[in-house]
């Protein structure tokens, strides 16, 4: 892509982004095929130490919310379900959710239970995701390899039930679109016993286990005020010990029966992100378990009318990642008028630009990963450096090792 | 929120979990500010455009509790220009660009103004943006040079 055009010196452009001259702008970004969501950083940098951070986003812009003008309000389901391929059910429980606050017709009290086992199986298989890239991104390959392995466990369970690993297509208007298959309690059971087991010795691995500690404690620190002043959400924003989260606050599906406990954690930085996720890990395991017993029995489904009513609904869910925003309008038509979609990414973006400032170069991978973003620009990397004269691009994999030496020198 | 809401003079309703306070453009600023400093409403959850052929409606989400407080405000097409509320609420910086990438209105003191955040470089300028209902993606495609 082509610059925008810099100044010729440091000028502040307002809500503290500064724009700098081009001289020690490094591009971070902004695509590479084998990883989704591509963002873009204008990293700019004092020796090899981050300034400043200007995002540039927009790559895989698929213009989805122009697309659901034109699909029917059923068709659109799977369509929002592709805004992520992590957190899918999410989207769906988003969209339908806001739908259904359009219409007169109510979910049955199983359809919530279930969606809540869904939403926390989700929950449990994206933080693991997460878990294992800081430990890739940390040099630690070992524990991306073993957490990965144990995330399957998770996705065999999601094809159990639903049928799918990832997108699930489960959520529907008024429910869910099939019932638990026969037997599957038993066995979600046996595997929230496995998870937690691995959960509580991971939360011991992370704190103690010198490998992570060195690349994680005191990095990408962020304190409660700039959590409240930009409005970060998710895990993000818990990290800097605010107790926030849709479920609690604004309860949906079965959440107003099935309480979460909110995690917090005091720091602020990347290690307390690590132990506050393996803490939410082990609470959407309990939260799967008191779903399931208290699951009520009755239909799953309540069959609703293909026309929505006029109106207009704000709905918002909390995603593995943080509050996800959903605003649905109609005009009583066949297909929707608008809807617009806030992804929790793009309410962390400026938090993370925060993050990164001061920190060195080689802090890059770890403190973006932190942020959870769905990104990845890693591979495609080109320094300038003028006192050198010189100009270099360095792959993702380059980049990592950077890390890992600057941190082994230190040690 | 009744307090502030009549010191700005503006319109409230009710509608399914929102409270929308409908304002004079040229005051969004002000009710920003307002609405963000009442405790526990600090959170803007994102900004919502929407085209209603004459008009481009901005609605500001405020999240507390079970309810959002909603901002909302109206600008004609001819004139598409708003005071940005990124100095007194700065999570509105990246909502404010979005809007202006994908309906094109212009936020007055957001850092964007005149940069792009999410639309390619190489989107033309004379096209209509692409979330207005008068953008024709195939005339689009055509002035891109995609046919």
């Amino acid at each position: 892509m082509s610059e925008p055009k810099p100044n010729d010196e440091r000028q502040e452009i307002g809500a503290g982004l500064v724009e700098y001259s081009p001289e020690n702008v490094m591009p971070f970004g902004p695509v590479h095929p084998s990883l989704k969501e591509p963002e873009y950083f204008r990293l700019i940098l004092e020796g090899a130490r981050i300034k400043e951070v200007v995002p540039r986003i927009g790559y895989v812009h698929r213009g989805i919310e122009r697309a659901a003008q034109e699909r029917s309000w059923v068709k659109n389901i799977y369509l929002f379900e592709r805004v992520c391929g992590i957190c899918s059910f999410a989207h769906s429980l988003g969209y339908t959710q806001a739908v259904e606050a359009l219409t007169v017709y109510r979910v049955p009290p199983r359809a919530k239970y279930i969606r809540v086992v869904v939403a926390e199986l989700e929950r449990i298989h994206s933080h693991l995701l997460w878990l294992g890239l800081v430990g890739h991104w940390a040099g630690f390959d070992t524990l991306f390899m073993w957490i990965w392995k144990d995330r399957e466990h998770v996705l065999d369970l999601s094809e159990a039930i639903t049928g799918n690993r990832i997108h699930k297509s489960y959520a529907t208007f008024g429910g869910v679109r099939k019932d638990l298959p026969e037997g599957i309690k038993e066995r979600i059971l046996e595997e929230m016993s496995y998870i937690e087991k691995r959960a509580r010795y991971y939360n011991e691995l992370v704190q103690t286990e010198e490998t992570l500690t060195i690349r994680t404690k005191g990095v990408g620190k962020i304190t409660q005020e700039t959590a409240r002043r930009l409005c970060c959400v998710g895990p993000l924003l818990r990290c800097t010990g605010i107790s926030r989260d849709v479920r609690v606050e604004d309860p949906y599906a079965a959440y107003d029966e099935v309480v979460p406990e909110i995690q917090t954690s005091p720091d602020g930085d990347i290690s307390s992100l690590l132990t506050l996720r393996i803490g939410e890990v082990l609470e959407s395991c309990r939260l799967i378990r008191e779903a399931l017993e208290k699951l009520p029995s009755g239909p799953f489904r309540t069959p609703v009318p293909r026309v929505v009513p006029a109106g207009d609904s704000t709905l918002h869910v909390e995603a593995p990642r943080g509050e996800l925003f959903y605003f649905v309008k109609s005009a009583g038509a066949s297909v929707p008028a608008r809807v617009k979609i806030r992804t929790p990414t793009m309410a962390n973006l400026l938090t993370a630009t925060e993050m990164l400032k001061g920190r060195p170069l080689a802090d890059v991978p770890i403190v973006l990963t932190g942020m959870d973003p769905c990104f990845g620009c890693m591979d495609r990397v080109s320094v300038v450096d003028l006192d050198r004269s010189t100009e270099w691009a360095c792959s993702g994999e380059q980049l990592r090792q950077l890390g890992i030496n600057y941190y082994r020198r230190r040690k | 929120m009744e307090r502030v809401a009549e010191s700005l003079g503006a319109k409230v309703e009710t509608s399914h979990n929102s409270l929308l306070i409908s304002i004079d453009p040229t005051r969004v600023k002000e009710a920003c500010s307002l609405v963000s400093a009442i405790p526990g409403l600090y959170h803007l959850t994102t900004i919502t455009a929407i085209d209603l052929g004459p008009a481009i409606e901005l609605r500001y989400h405020f999240w507390e509790g079970r309810s959002f407080v909603t901002v909302k405000t109206e600008l004609r097409k001819e004139d598409l220009t708003i005071e940005s509320a990124s100095g007194v609420v700065p999570a509105a910086t990246l909502y404010e660009a979005e809007i202006q990438d994908l309906f094109g209105v212009t936020f007055k003191g957001n850092p964007y103004v005149g940069k792009r955040l999410l639309l390619p470089d190489e989107y033309p300028a004379d096209a209509p943006p692409p979330l207005r209902v008068e953008a024709d993606p195939e005339k689009i495609r055509k002035l891109m040079g995609l046919e």
